[in-house]
């Protein structure tokens, strides 16, 4: 851990980005950038010691788990991504009221016998026979996904990985179904994509994480005492 | 963090020579395949369940490939190669490293660059016979390598598709049967759910759907699903037919209209996978089951009764192994005779040995007919563990 700072991670784009910083100036924590507007570090005004990391929401996600940071804003979709057992290594301080999505399981409209993932696990063993080859799955969230198909006892699929505008990968051919994180679901049904009954992985939002790998010194408890209690005054107020 | 790759060099390469001295007696050939393997081997063929343990790499020709988390399949491999059209058989025998994510990298006992000894019969269409020179063969190995005081479990998956085979059901039911067994709660699960009848797990979400199904033809079925998709503007994706389509609502149709599973075939079932015991005594009850229900299992009973009898010739102490209807549901590409050979009161650490017949796994592999084969995987680190652990 460089310095004797306690380091707090906030996204430095994205649509988690604006929402951070105003519920942290809503608490009376205005995040102050060093230098220039492109700068990577900053302060939190209100509290002394405080550094913060401006990073991309998928980097805090790396930085927490590797223990670098003592606290970081992001997605729980990503922690839970990143690491198997998020509860031993990271403490969930505060769900943060923005940033809602959901990851999801979807396949094409089209596939009007799937409704279910027991009617997927059926319709992939058949498409397994049928086409001698698996279904493909495009998503970002490999170990999400693997998890929790093996949990609904679908094993006839392939995971393609896909880094960005995955809903295309069934109209592209690419892949035949998604798992993807979805808010208003309005671009899985642009792309014909339907999400099953009980396709929802998870749901996620924005979060406060603790690591619990760093050793916790009284100035990372005093930090976090204000951090918690400016955030519940903004959330209050 | 530990930078030897085996702790015990010496000790497990002792421990090898033991082993490959005994299987090369027996005529077993040494081969050496590839630590290096395609990924998509693994991840299309046996599914991405090994994707959490297994070292995937892209190299700089943009090739995805892993390091070998088990040797059956590079062996797999190596006889296609060397007969592609299949037709001989041939008895290798290998001892090597693979390459597994554990969470104790550097474990005495499961750590994760390992060191798999084993055996395999590739092409022997004497099944039983194989069976039992297989198991026996390894046997010999682990005692020569100094193991006393284990105990064996088998089980027959064979057994287990005669069953469902034998019971009065939809085919399609069967299916889903045999593909969940590997997952025992979902299984039961399911069982339940066809005794409960009048397909009660089906969802409908557009209820009018199943109502406009014939239950018996596909094809007036595939044109209502072309006039259905095209009367919403659904576009048709994905790379499932109209026909794959079209059959699942047949199906989900019959089902709604189908007698439920008789509660008598369903305790026949979950009452075969209760047994246990000693295998004679094993599949005495596996008859008297089949009788009582009124079933014919006798040629799964035959092939069974004749791997028994090829163990007593190769002097393998049957009376002291553990039946399981149960046993064998970990390895989705076992197909028959299974078995495991472990330390008495030893979890995990203690399973030295396991294996079974997998007839399916060269299909998948590419062959272009089914190759029987049967094998044996040991775990050399757990071996040495169980054979020290003894001497103190």
């Amino acid at each position: 851990m460089r310095g004797e700072n306690v380091i707090l991670a906030v996204p430095s784009k994205g649509r988690l980005m604006e929402p951070t910083r105003a519920l942290f100036a809503e608490g009376g924590l205005e995040i102050r950038k060093n230098g220039s507007s492109r700068g990577y570090r900053g302060t939190l005004d209100g509290i002394d010691g405080v550094e913060v990391a401006f990073l991309s929401a998928s980097e805090i996600a790396e930085q927490l788990r590797l223990g670098h940071v003592h606290f970081g804003v992001t997605g729980e979709d990503l922690i839970r991504e990143s690491i198997a057992e998020p509860e031993t290594e990271l403490e969930f301080i505060q769900p943060l009221g923005f940033g809602h999505a959901d990851v999801v399981v979807a396949v094409p409209d089209c596939w009007i016998d799937v409704n279910r993932m027991s009617d997927l696990q059926d319709a992939a063993a058949i498409f397994h026979h049928v086409h001698e080859r698996r279904l493909r799955v495009a998503t970002k969230y490999v170990n999400m996904t693997r998890r929790f198909f093996d949990g609904k006892g679908v094993s006839a699929y392939r995971i393609v990985e896909s880094l960005g505008a995955t809903e295309g990968a069934p109209t592209a051919g690419s892949a035949e179904i998604i798992v993807d994180i979805t808010s208003t679901g309005a671009t899985l049904t642009a792309n014909h994509l339907r999400v099953l009954e009980d396709g929802i992985m998870l749901r996620s939002q924005a979060t406060l994480f603790a690591s619990r790998r760093i050793s916790s010194p009284s100035a990372v408890k005093d930090a976090r005492a204000a951090i918690i209690s400016s955030l519940n005054s903004a959330k209050a107020g | 963090m530990v930078a030897e790759s085996a702790q015990q060099f010496e000790a497990l390469e002792a421990q090898a020579a033991a082993l490959m001295d005994s299987f090369g007696a027996a005529g077993y050939e040494r081969i050496a395949p590839a630590m290096i393997q395609p990924a998509n081997v693994y991840l299309d063929r046996v599914g991405e369940a090994i994707r959490g343990r297994t070292y995937l790499f892209t190299d700089l020709s943009g090739e995805e490939l892993c390091l070998r988390p088990d040797l059956t399949v590079p062996v797999c491999r190596l006889y296609l190669e060397r007969h592609p059209e299949g037709g001989e058989s041939a008895r290798y025998c290998y001892n090597g490293p693979a390459f597994r994510y554990q969470p104790d990298a550097f474990s005495l006992t499961e750590p994760r660059e390992f060191r798999q000894a084993g055996i395999e019969s590739i092409g022997e269409l004497r099944r039983e016979e194989a069976d039992a020179q297989v198991f026996a063969l390894a046997i010999e190995g682990l005692r020569a390598a100094g193991l006393e005081g284990f105990q064996v479990k088998i089980g027959d998956l064979g057994l287990f598709e005669a069953l469902i085979l034998s019971i009065e059901m939809p085919e399609r039911w069967r299916q889903r049967l045999w593909r969940n067994y590997w997952r025992p709660h979902t299984f039961h699960d399911l069982l339940q759910r066809l005794a409960a009848g009048k397909g009660s797990w089906i969802s409908e979400p557009a209820g009018v759907l199943l109502a406009e199904i014939e239950a018996d033809d596909v094809g007036s079925t595939e044109e209502w699903v072309e006039k259905y998709l095209d009367a919403q503007g659904i576009p048709l994706i994905g790379n499932r037919t109209v026909t794959e389509i079209a059959e699942r609502l047949v199906h989900r149709a019959a089902d709604v209209k189908e007698a439920p599973l008789a509660d008598k075939s369903v305790d026949l079932i979950e009452d075969y996978l209760d047994i246990s015991g000693a295998p004679e005594a094993a599949v005495e009850q596996v008859a008297k089951l089949a009788n009582r229900s009124g079933v014919d299992l006798s040629g799964a009973i035959a092939r069974f009764e004749k791997r028994l009898r090829h163990l007593a010739d190769c002097d393998v102490d049957i009376e002291s192994m553990q039946f399981g209807g149960g046993f064998g549901r970990n390895l989705e590409y076992y197909t028959g005779f299974v078995f495991q050979i472990e330390m008495p009161d030893a979890g995990r650490t203690g399973r030295v040995a396991g294996g079974g017949r997998y007839d399916g796994l060269l299909t998948e592999l590419g062959a272009t007919k089914r190759i029987p084969a049967v094998g044996c995987a040991i775990h050399t680190e757990r071996l040495l563990m169980a054979v020290d652990g003894a001497a103190r």
